[in-house]
């Protein structure tokens, strides 16, 4: 018995390993004669369907160019790119995470993209751009921004108004927390300002500032000062004012009780805070409208969305994937066609409506009908919110994140990530944890780190 | 005081086994707290791959889903074809077991029973590469199937190693399994004429099957979560393992936390269809080494 | 004589193409790329002397943690989990109902996906709603941050190895149903208690299995990369930047390959010296019977 299963599987063993070999034979030639453009996308697999179905689109109505998605898993995107690179087998072009843009372009693995737009072209806004060595070498696919969102239920419940969705208006950073102490509560319903609170038994918190490294530079330069220099050319971490805007965000947690602790390492702050029904205000970017609120408010969710706190600076930050096109390309041209097609509104515009990705062009944040077809819709929140918490906000008080111009941002935010650990358990104040490890900044930033 | 052992009264046996007894039932009680224990988190992925996401949040956690959503099965199934990826990975791993099986055991046999210059030596580098960990191979590995061998977006990388000698630690396991079985058998068929070759085939291998069945289960586990390396070679989509296919419920924006952990729980069957196969042979396989230089 | 070496050759070709190929000469390049600098600013590599070493001992942020914390947690974990797996085993050595159900549930956990189980202990660890928190606060206990805080985040870690140690359990069984009866029942007419009987005949008995058992933990939890992967990305602070990891992040993540192959070298002498010293200690206290057939 045991002989013959052995002897069935030897067999098997034979015939597969031929056509496991077999696997890895390249694909042929296109049939028809079109150019194959490969393009590498991450995201889930119903966003993976989503470009599928737009790349369809673009090979359906001309015969040039074939374009075929490649599919990677967006916690490994870069470690699968840079693995591509170094065996010279990139993709033509695809989506590149921020942190990594300049890297690349800077071990000459982008293409140069300055002839992608005309004179004639609406191009992209100027504060989603990368620039390597002052020249262009990516545009962003989409706009994002950080905002306030938060539970009017809650609001309400308390009798407290709801946050400013007007710049001009927007509440300071000690209006904040004061409103943040109002709305936290303890297992008996006292909030954090009656002095009966028990701040061992909290069922319900007042916000949660999302501190994913990359997130919290909107406070340092809410602050006044920021990661680096105004040119890049210089890191400011270790400014009082940047070191302060660290300390104020961990002491939500630390001092006022008004926070959950938060280790900064995961990316599902909204579904943690807001939709777990756990905290009545966070911050995040403007994608989770599409990715998670429109369902977390068919589910119940009665959220609304507001502009940020701010300390001394009106100021939000703004960023998004770009595409690019890699100098490994042998078709360079066709890549620059797709990506460029790729990038017009329409294209996106399944994205773009579910509130996924905000335009990347001028015109949708000042032609008020073209503001309308977009953010009229049921994925949003009311009108009045989104315009001018949103629209507006982005459209005047975004200044791009620091990646845009900086080098070597993944491994200064992974290092100052690192830093930053002890300082939101109160292990060490901002301080202590950024005069420890600023020559180790200084160094990454100049990429020996 | 010492002889209580060799006390023959009726009270002394009654009261060893009243000792026994309660010793027993005691081991029992701890062991289901502990399995219990054990057997929570696993407890705790299945029952939140039957919740909506925002019930996963919930605070006070439960430990009960509210409504059982096996619905959550079916929309993880269309963007998770469990079916493709799991013929996928098996055609990693069947030959690669299959392979590697075999070629730790004739390693094993010429350890263990041959006589030939420089064994010693060799032995040495073999258990020597159990301590070369595959994160710090990966990279000259990589570029030599690339660049060096043209080989991209192929199984063969994933594959081909294990075709030789199948990893020392199972080489090391054969050699102390062969040990055990008396030299007097091969010995008979040498007078015989036959020669090292044939005594492999016909000898040692009907009587370590159960040996090899352990290593076979060794490799299975070993490769069904080795997601580095598959991570690395393996480029499109319709070539994912399980593995992989996990990685794509983390989004660039978020993650579908219910979606993913009806994946992964999905993912746990064949592990454990494997090892309720394998158990009897698992067992009984290792007491047999004895584990003796 | 003659035939036999030529049979143990041909045995143990696939296992030299394997070391040559798989294991010695990556490891060879690996060296030898670690006097390079290559990637981040230099696409092909440069030849720059030690500069990679005086970098990671003198100006390396992570380094010199990463030493400590690799070396920490794998004394947890193997301490942890030795001492767990043998009491485990010594459970399921007594007579109790249902011992195969037993086995099969602490032997789980090392069947499933690693990465899975990763994620699933995340929300038992979360730091203000995860299910430990819960039960604590229940308990009127403060909460702990397991894996947002530098103190406990290694010691949360090593929990996790320990409770994947399904394969020592299984290991360590066998041994104990090796240990001849005989043995026990003389320490019992000499009147020793339950801990005289295990220290004076289990251990003794035990020996070369709890040696092989320390050497696997000790070689796979000094290897280990995918935890701090998938819970802490290395922090808080550098708390649980595991030598591993730190080479993976430097090789994929910030692409400084030479660089990250200095740290792999680093990391292969250190692996090695545990080892030696394991090897060179364990004659002292192994106790051998000799090749008994």
């Amino acid at each position: 018995m045991m002989k013959k299963g052995l002897f069935t599987l030897f067999l098997f063993c034979l015939i597969m390993v031929p056509l496991a070999l077999a696997g890895g034979s390249q694909d042929a030639e296109q049939a028809d004669g079109k150019v194959p453009i490969t393009y590498s996308y991450w995201g889930t697999p119903d966003e993976g369907a989503a470009v599928q179905g737009v790349a369809d689109k673009f090979n359906a109505g001309q015969d040039r160019i074939e374009v075929e998605i490649m599919s990677i898993p967006h916690d490994t995107y870069v470690t699968k790119l840079n693995t591509l690179a170094t065996a010279r087998s990139l993709p033509d072009c695809g989506i590149m995470n921020e942190a990594g843009v300049l890297q690349f372009a800077e071990n000459g693995l982008l293409a140069d993209v300055s002839g992608m737009y005309g004179s004639g072209d609406s191009k992209p806004l100027e504060s989603i751009t990368f620039k390597y060595e002052g020249k262009p070498v990516a545009y962003s696919a989409a706009n994002e921004i950080l905002v306030l969102y938060y539970n009017k239920d809650m609001f309400d419940a308390a009798g407290v108004e709801y946050p400013p969705v007007n710049a001009e208006n927007a509440w300071t950073w000690d209006e904040f927390v004061d409103t943040a102490k109002l709305l936290t509560l303890d297992a008996d319903g006292n909030n954090a300002k009656s002095p009966a609170f028990d701040p061992m038994n909290i069922v319900q918190y007042g916000c949660m500032v999302e501190n994913l490294t990359w997130q919290l530079e909107v406070w340092c330069l809410s602050n006044g000062s920021g990661f680096y220099s105004k040119d890049g050319s210089s890191v400011h971490i270790n400014n009082p004012a940047a070191v302060e805007a660290i300390q104020k965000i961990a002491d939500l947690h630390l001092v006022h009780n008004v926070a959950p602790l938060s280790a900064g390492l995961t990316d599902d702050g909204v579904q943690r805070s807001l939709i777990a029904g756990t905290c009545a205000m966070t911050t995040n970017g403007a994608w989770n409208v599409g990715t998670c609120l429109a369902s977390a408010r068919e589910e119940g969710l009665n959220y609304g969305v507001a502009v940020l706190p701010y300390m001394k600076e009106k100021v939000t930050i703004c960023t998004g994937g770009p595409n690019v096109v890699f100098s490994q390309s042998e078709n360079p041209e066709e890549a620059m066609e797709w990506v460029k097609w790729y990038s017009r509104e329409e294209n996106s515009w399944a994205l773009i409506e579910a509130g996924i990705w905000m335009p990347v062009l001028e015109k949708w944040y000042t032609d008020e009908d073209l503001i309308r077809k977009w953010i009229d819709n049921p994925n949003f929140p009311p009108y009045e919110e989104y315009k001018p918490a949103v629209v507006d906000y982005a459209r005047e008080y975004s200044r791009s994140t620091a990646w845009y111009y900086v080098n070597n941002t993944v491994d200064f935010n992974t290092l100052l990530g690192s830093l930053l650990g002890d300082v939101w358990t109160g292990a060490k104040t901002a301080e202590e944890a950024i005069d420890d490890g600023y020559t180790s900044l200084v160094a990454a930033f100049r990429g020996d780190g | 005081m010492g002889f209580q052992g060799l006390s023959f009264s009726a009270k002394g046996i009654r009261s060893r086994r009243r000792q026994e007894k309660a010793a027993n039932a005691a081991t029992l009680v701890i062991l289901i707290i502990l399995g219990a224990l054990v057997l929570l988190p696993v407890w705790w992925m299945f029952r939140s791959s039957l919740m909506t996401n925002k019930e996963l949040y919930a605070y006070p956690p439960d430990f009960f889903p509210d409504r059982w959503l096996f619905s959550n099965y079916r929309e993880t199934m269309k963007y998770f074809p469990f079916f493709r990826y799991f013929a996928n990975t098996m055609t990693i791993i069947l030959p690669s077991v299959i392979g590697g099986t075999i070629t730790a055991t004739m390693g094993g046999y010429a350890f263990a029973r041959l006589r030939f210059r420089g064994k010693n030596l060799l032995f040495s580098l073999c258990v020597g590469s159990m301590l070369v960990p595959t994160v710090v191979t990966l990279v000259p590995l990589y570029i030599m199937w690339t660049r060096g061998l043209r080989v991209v977006d192929s199984y063969l990388p994933l594959i081909f190693p294990h075709f030789c000698g199948g990893g020392a630690f199972n080489i090391f396991l054969i050699r102390q399994f062969i040990k055990t079985i008396p030299r007097e058998l091969d010995e008979a068929a040498t007078i015989d004429g036959a020669g090292p070759l044939c005594i492999l085939v016909s000898i040692i291998i009907p009587a370590i099957k159960s040996a090899m069945i352990v290593v076979a289960l060794l490799l299975f586990i070993m490769l069904w979560n080795d997601l580095m390396q598959q991570m690395v070679y393996i480029n499109s989509l319709e070539k994912y393992t399980i593995a992989l296919g996990l990685q794509q419920f983390k989004g660039s924006l978020g993650t579908d936390w219910s979606k993913l952990m009806a994946a992964t729980c999905m993912s746990f069957v064949p592990g454990i269809v494997f090892y309720l196969i394998g158990q009897r042979y698992f067992v009984e396989g290792i007491v047999m080494t004895g584990m003796k230089n | 004589m003659k035939a036999e070496s030529r049979a143990a050759w041909i045995c143990l070709a696939p296992s030299i193409v394997g070391l040559v190929f798989i294991t010695y000469l990556p490891l060879a390049s690996m060296f030898v790329l670690g006097f390079f600098k290559w990637g981040k600013g230099a696409p092909d590599p440069v030849f720059i002397d030690l500069e990679n070493y005086i970098r990671l001992f003198t100006a390396d942020p992570f380094f010199k943690d990463s030493i400590k914390v690799t070396i920490y947690f794998s004394f947890l974990a193997v301490t942890g989990s030795m001492i767990y797996s043998l009491f485990i085993a010594m459970l399921l050595n007594r007579r109790v109902p249902a011992r195969g159900f037993f086995r099969a549930v602490f032997y789980l956990p090392y069947v499933l996906p690693a990465m899975a189980v990763f994620l699933g202990w995340a929300w038992l660890y979360e730091a203000n709603f995860g299910l430990f928190n819960y039960i604590l606060t229940g308990l009127g206990i403060e909460k702990i941050r397991f894996i947002a805080d530098s103190r406990y985040v290694v010691l949360s870690l090593a929990l996790i190895a320990v409770w994947l140690s399904g394969n020592l359990i299984v290991i360590f069984l066998a041994g104990l149903q090796n240990v001849p009866k005989v043995y026990h029942d003389a320490a019992e007419i000499d009147g020793a208690n339950g801990w005289q009987r295990f220290r004076h005949v289990t251990v003794p008995c035990m020996s070369p299995i709890i040696f092989y058992n320390l050497m696997m933990a000790l070689i796979t939890n000094m290897q280990v990369v995918i935890p701090a992967l998938a819970l802490t990305n290395g922090g808080p602070g550098n708390s649980s930047t595991f030598m591993t990891y730190l080479m993976y992040r430097y090789a994929f993540i910030s692409n400084q390959l030479g660089y990250a192959c200095g740290i792999a070298f680093v990391f292969f002498a250190l692996i090695s010296v545990f080892t030696i010293i394991l090897f060179a200690t364990s004659k002292s206290w192994i106790f051998y019977e000799g090749d008994s057939h």
